[in-house]
């Protein structure tokens, strides 16, 4: 009981101070890897709950997939450091007030109700993991998924539509045209063994009449 | 939990809409042309199925789908009335579009998309599904937002709005999360049984709740654009393109009436009062915000965003009411604003030209001299919008502080009518424009027969609503007779 | 009957269709598609109203009368009050519909010759098919607020008509005075609408007349505390209405003022229809006028003196339409009188006939007026028997049946007026009698004063208009023969059923204390015999005084009136400036309006409330305004720091509310 109560706590200081780095710390792709460590410690917290599929997926999806692709984005743009941290000085102890105020506030609301926090229960062994979140999600959560499988859908095609910036203007390369290409339509054999001077003064005067 | 394939017959609606667009999504791919014909006709076809669907599936009040499903009489009210605004949207659009090359397959499954959501919002049984419902809407808009990208305003349009809208719907899914976390249950009808056994059992975990409510009620006010979380309102109808605003200043309204009573005509009901100063807060503040701030702008569309925040104002004292009387005014009152919205952006649409927007004030003086059909409909939208009888918008308002005092609460019927009055002068000023002020722009006005007829249709029909206000009344009332 | 709601519907709606196709279509339609579209509507009405009421008859013969009453459309509710679309068709209705429409339709065939050259064609058919529409839909509602739409319908179609040759001055000042006139009147319309609104809590005809006597203990407290009697304010109230729209003393002046539009509009507005709607309130809300002694004495007394002062003016007029209107005044009185009397039969019976001989006389005129190139002034006319025999048959036996010659229409339902005064109890009914009888004489002194200045005697008009007399073409003339028919016969066939039978049923409630026709009825052997006797009454023989003193004045001794007028120089001056009415309300009314107004708008407005409140308010909310839109930076943070501050202020909200 003892470990788990300790390792508990050590993931837990971890997954705060990882998440709280992710918001102040300066650099974005410092943020994003204390994104990862986050996502690990809850992870962890997952496992000692005995939700090892859900612990599985959250590293290997968040982690493994998506955490890498946002990597790629953010160290292919150029952020400029300075101009986003300009007037932070001007609004800091503005937004510290309010934030202080809204903390207070929720602390104050929550010390009122005697929260009786049960420590959450964690799966009983008997049943499988994997087994028991395929019942809630195809049984009871149908149709919350297919929604969510549909947001996922009108995602695509909105990124598409605000990036794709249509066939005409891109180069590209179609192998079918290179493929039929002619040696005729490319090339001119231009004769230079005669001085085509002739033909050349004949086509002005044609011209000018 | 057992699975029959009765329960499809009241999601019927929504699968059709959603395979209809993915059949729009393939036929736009094989149907190219810049009048995008096929796209339109196959999209107009989804809604018509749709509307029917929805009609003929309705079988009265069922909960399916583990209680995530709902369909009662108000989401089949919203749900036509969302179809139809939609297709309205896509009747004005069109030709506007198509002049500025910017009729993209993209505008039609979209827009068929965020309808999609705003029907899973209206029949919403579940947090869940109502939260969902709302991303699907929200992404679509914010792709529709900023879908003219050759355009700086509609870009920066969508990058506040999808911020600004990421930001609301986290703090909505957080005062979810609250009253999941405190009721332990998703599901809308249960977990209104468990929030008034909180109530009733000493009173444990009831600040807890209200904490809940502070963060749904900030998520609900952000997408109805209620002031003070109004900011981005303007600057998104400014910026995107008009046929989107027109989406978004009328069929996604209604969106926004559905989350707004499914979340506290049902749900936090025993919550009441807990949320009724907040939205007396709010419904003040909007009121003043939008009419006053009206006064001050020089651009239509801006001028129309804040108007839409003061009507936001109204619909909000319906809603703190708390009684079907109170609710009904504000889904009669936001269906209504739909349709004189709707004829308000169309007429934006048909008054500009390639290269040139009607959109500033100005743009419209003189306007009964050039087209006396015209003159009329801005005659009778703004009339309707200030309240002025026999427009329907008189009747909505009407029967909104008939609520309001109806529950004792006459000091805010008064607010409301005198900020009603404020907002009648920038109203008029536009009737002013149009009918007393001189031609300053001369040129002939091009749009096709189809638009102009349903303008003026859509024009006529605020004026024979509000003569005739009787059946619509009747049936928002019956949508609540059950509370 | 299932399909009574469907033909109801079309009976109200077909002269809207026609009326909204000659108007907005009327430059496409042309004149022949005009009138086509406009008589066929008003034709469909009318014959549905026969057959309605036809039905309605046959059911009332077997003892069970099939009262339609039900709601078409519920328009609102609002606070317990709900406002509806409905028709209750029962016998007085249904004779109203019949005499509207049938009226109507005649006007609508006459107009086409009437008005052949008139660039306003189209428009006049849109005004006058939309004043039937308006018309059905007063005397078919079922309550209060959709009477009171009809009532305002034909007020403002009135209004439009008097007004039709707006490029007249004349006709401009009349219309706006009769628009003027009936304000006064709506304004005690409304009130007694919403007090029967307040003491009732309904504003349905048949929850109104339920059970009104439950209320007639009730009491307003109206000015010092005094209480009135709540069912006598309304029914004053509800009577002022009923006076401004059926022209009562003394809110008749705008009527013969409204000559000014064309005839067919006199025929149909000013004498057959419109102005009888006061006559038809009064008689549908019977139930309530029953249970206050006061106001049917009140409505006795303004009738009785319509009817005798109104004829005084007829006698010194020149002006052809002028005459008839002033007669058709005395006329309305005298149907007051019958009201106020508790006679409701009869006075619904004596609008019944009267609607018919008077719309009669007026297109006789209006014939008249065509033959003499529009000139109406009667000194300029004589001798047209000869001209015009039609329009003359077609006079005289308007004017016979109008002073009440025994056999006509007029003579049964004045007779019976008069007979039923003789029976009523109530103050003020000693005079009224006194008056309806006086009226008798001058009734037959004006009318054949009219028609012996017009038809007989020197010809007295220029030699151009001489040359071109000639009888008018057959859609005027053929009207005319089409209402003398009902003129003559209507009342011999229709008093015996409508005093005495039991035609009106239950649209119609006396108490049986008030029963004055109940008097009548024990004398009462068969039309025939009442005609007889009618011969040797007081009644017949100050008729032919009338007649006598006509005779003598306008064929024997042509000198005499000029001398009259020159010995009682001072009462004709009376008569001739109408008892100086109009001046007293031109310089105390609208001169003391106007000058309040000037006032108060000098002062008051535009300098208390344009200056201060008014634009003092726009200037403070429009800097307002100005600084309040620099809030709107368009920068992001901006906008989401705002939306934080609003969290944490509702958070604190929280706070507060909970504790």
């Amino acid at each position: 009981m003892l470990t788990e109560k300790i390792l508990f706590y050590v993931f837990a200081a971890i997954l705060i101070f990882a998440a709280s780095m992710v918001v102040t710390v300066r650099h974005s792709v410092r943020a994003a890897l204390f994104l990862v460590l986050a996502f690990f410690t809850a992870a962890g917290l997952w496992l000692m709950l005995h939700a090892e599929f859900l612990a599985i997926v959250l590293v290997l999806v968040y982690v493994g997939a998506v955490m890498v692709l946002f990597l790629f984005v953010v160290m292919s743009v150029d952020l400029d450091q300075g101009r986003l941290r300009e007037g932070f000085g001007r609004h800091m102890p503005v937004g510290l007030l309010v934030a202080g105020v809204v903390i207070a506030e929720m602390v104050s609301i929550l010390s009122i109700d005697q929260l009786a926090i049960v420590a959450p229960e964690s799966a009983t062994v008997a049943v499988n993991n994997v087994e028991a979140v395929g019942q809630l999600l195809y049984r009871q959560y149908i149709y919350p998924v297919e929604i969510a499988s549909v947001i996922l859908l009108v995602g695509i095609i909105a990124a598409i539509s605000m990036t794709l910036r249509g066939r005409r203007q891109s180069r590209y390369i179609a192998p079918a045209e290179q493929l039929a290409a002619n040696k005729r339509d490319r090339l001119r054999v231009v004769d230079l063994r005669e001085p085509a001077s002739t033909d050349s003064s004949a086509e002005s005067k044609g011209d000018d009449n | 939990m057992e699975f029959s394939t009765q329960e499809l017959i009241p999601v019927l609606p929504e699968i059709t809409l959603l395979v209809m667009a993915s059949v729009v999504l393939l036929v736009d791919l094989f149907a190219p042309g810049k009048e995008r014909v096929g796209t339109y006709t196959t999209s107009m076809l989804a809604l018509a199925l749709t509307a029917l669907v929805s009609v003929y599936s309705y079988q009265g009040e069922q909960l399916v789908f583990a209680g995530h499903h709902q369909s009662d009489g108000l989401s089949l009210v919203l749900k036509l009335a969302m179809v139809i605004a939609v297709a309205v949207v896509f009747l004005y659009g069109r030709g506007y579009l198509a002049v500025r090359g910017l009729l993209n397959g993209e505008f039609f499954t979209l827009s068929l998309f965020g309808l999609l959501g705003m029907m899973i919002i209206a029949s919403a049984g579940s947090l869940l599904s109502l939260y969902l419902g709302l991303e699907t809407l929200s992404l679509s808009l914010y792709a529709l937002v900023g879908f003219d990208r050759r355009s700086v305003a509609s870009s920066e349009a969508a990058i506040k709005y999808f911020i600004l809208g990421a930001l609301a719907s986290g703090v909505l899914l957080y005062g979810i999360s609250i009253l999941y976390g405190v009721t332990g249950t998703i599901q809308t009808a249960a977990m209104q049984m468990e929030i008034q056994a909180v109530l009733t059992s000493a009173g444990q975990y009831q600040m807890l709740l209200g904490l809940g409510v502070v963060f749904v009620v900030v998520g609900a006010a952000f997408k109805l654009g209620a002031a003070p979380f109004h900011m981005w309102l303007p600057d998104i109808y400014e910026g995107s393109p008009t046929a989107v605003t027109n989406y978004l200043g009328t069929a996604s309204k209604l969106a926004a009436i559905a989350l707004v009573l499914r979340l506290f005509a049902d749900v936090l009901q025993p919550l009441i009062h807990q949320w009724q100063p907040m939205l007396m807060l709010l419904a003040v503040a909007s009121l003043a915000v939008g009419n006053i701030i009206a006064i001050a702008q020089t651009n239509f569309k801006r001028m129309l965003a804040y108007s839409a925040i003061s009507h936001m104002g109204f619909v909000l004292l319906g809603v703190l009411v708390g009684t079907g009387a109170g609710y009904s005014a504000s889904l009669f009152y936001m269906i209504t604003y739909a349709i004189t919205g709707l004829a308000a952006f169309g007429l934006i649409m048909l008054l500009s030209r390639l290269g040139f927007e009607a959109e500033n004030l100005v743009d419209f003086k003189g306007l009964a001299q050039r087209s006396p059909l015209m003159g009329l409909v801005v005659l009778l939208v703004m009339f309707s919008m200030a309240g002025v009888p026999p427009t329907v918008g008189f009747f909505a308002k009407l029967a909104v502080i008939d609520a309001v005092i109806e529950q004792g609460f006459a000091w805010i019927a008064v607010v409301a009518v005198l900020f009603s009055v404020i907002g009648a002068f920038y109203y008029l000023r536009v009737v002013k424009l149009v009918f007393f002020d001189g031609v300053e722009d001369p040129s002939p006005l091009v749009s096709s027969w189809d638009e102009r007829f349903v303008l003026v249709l859509n024009g006529l029909f605020v004026l024979v609503l509000g003569l005739f206000p009787g059946k619509l009344l009747e049936i928002c009332n019956q949508v609540f007779t059950g509370l | 009957m299932s399909d009574i709601k469907t033909i109801c519907s079309i009976i109200a709606f077909a002269p809207l269709v026609g009326a909204i196709l000659a108007g907005m279509g009327g430059r496409i339609i042309g004149r022949a598609g005009a009138h086509t579209v406009t008589i066929a509507g008003v034709g469909i009405s009318c014959l549905l109203s026969i057959r309605l009421l036809m039905d309605l008859l046959a059911t009332t013969a077997t003892g069970e009368p099939v009262v339609y009453n039900e709601t078409l459309y519920t328009w609102l509710e609002s606070g317990g009050l709900t406002l509806q679309i409905g028709f209750l068709i029962d016998q007085l209705s249904a004779t109203m519909m019949v005499v509207v429409t049938f009226v109507s339709l005649m006007v609508h065939v006459y107009t086409i010759g009437y008005m052949r050259d008139d660039p306003g064609y189209q428009r006049f058919f849109s005004y006058i098919s939309l004043f039937t529409f308006a018309m059905l839909m007063l005397v078919m509602a079922n309550n209060f607020v959709q009477l009171f739409f009809g009532w305002e319908g034909v007020g403002l179609v009135s209004y439009l008509l008097i007004g039709f040759w707006y490029t007249r001055d004349s006709a401009i000042f009349a219309n706006m005075k009769a628009f003027l006139v009936n304000r006064v009147g709506d304004m005690g319309m409304v009130l007694g609408i919403a007090a029967v609104a307040y003491l009732f809590g309904s504003l349905d005809f048949a929850t109104v007349f339920a059970d009104p006597a439950a209320h007639s203990e009730t009491t307003f407290q109206i000015l010092n505390g005094e209480p009135w009697s709540a069912i006598t304010v309304t029914c004053v109230l509800l009577f002022i209405g009923a006076m401004a729209k059926s022209a009562q003393f003394p809110l008749h002046v705008w009527l013969p003022d409204s000559m000014e539009g064309p005839t067919p509009i006199s025929a149909l507005i000013h004498a057959a229809t419109m102005v009888t709607a006061g006559i038809f309130l009064l008689a549908r809300t019977s139930p309530l006028f029953e249970l206050s002694e006061t106001a049917l004495s009140f409505v006795m007394i303004i009738g009785a003196i319509t009817a005798l002062f109104m004829g005084f003016l007829g006698i010194v007029q020149n002006d052809i339409k002028r005459v008839i209107a002033y007669s058709t005044l005395s006329q309305l009185g005298y149907m007051t009188v019958a009201l106020g009397a508790s006679a409701y039969a009869a006075g619904i019976f004596h609008l019944t006939t009267h609607a018919f001989f008077k719309a009669l006389l007026f297109l006789a005129a209006g014939s008249v007026i065509i033959a003499m190139h529009h000139e109406q002034d009667m000194r300029k006319m004589g001798g047209l028997r000869k001209y015009m025999p039609i329009t003359y048959l077609t006079c005289l036996i308007g004017t016979l049946a109008l002073v009440g010659f025994p056999g006509l229409a007029g003579f049964f339902s004045k007779d019976a007026i008069i007979e039923a005064v003789k029976y009523s109890e109530l103050p003020g009914a000693d005079f009224a009698y006194l008056a309806v009888l006086a009226g008798v004489f001058v009734t037959s002194l004006y009318s054949f004063r009219l028609l012996f200045l017009v038809f007989h005697g020197k010809e007295r008009m220029d030699d151009h208009t001489r040359e071109h007399l000639h009888e008018t073409p057959l859609v005027v003339t053929g009207p005319l023969m089409a209402l003398a028919v009902p003129s003559v016969v209507i009342g011999a066939l229709a008093i015996e059923p409508m005093l005495f039978g039991n035609f009106f049923g239950d649209s119609i409630f006396v108490l049986p204390g008030h029963d004055v026709l109940q008097g009548l009825q024990s004398h009462w052997h068969g039309a025939l015999q009442f005609a007889l006797h009618g011969f040797t009454q007081i009644p017949f023989l100050l008729m032919l005084a009338g007649l006598a003193a006509a005779w003598v004045l306008y064929r024997q001794k042509p000198e005499l009136p000029g001398l009259f007028t020159d010995k009682l120089a001072w009462l004709h001056r009376v008569l001739l400036n109408k008892y100086y009415l109009d001046d007293f309300n031109q310089t105390v009314f609208a001169g003391g309006l106007r000058g309040i107004g000037q006032f108060f708008w000098r002062i008051g407005d535009v300098a208390l409330i344009d200056g201060l409140l008014v634009n003092g308010s726009a200037r403070a909310v429009g800097a307002f305004a100005g600084v309040l839109r620099h809030i709107q930076t368009g920068y992001l943070y901006h906008y989401a720091f705002a939306m934080m501050i609003g969290l944490m202020v509702l958070m604190s909200m929280l706070w507060f509310v909970i504790q």
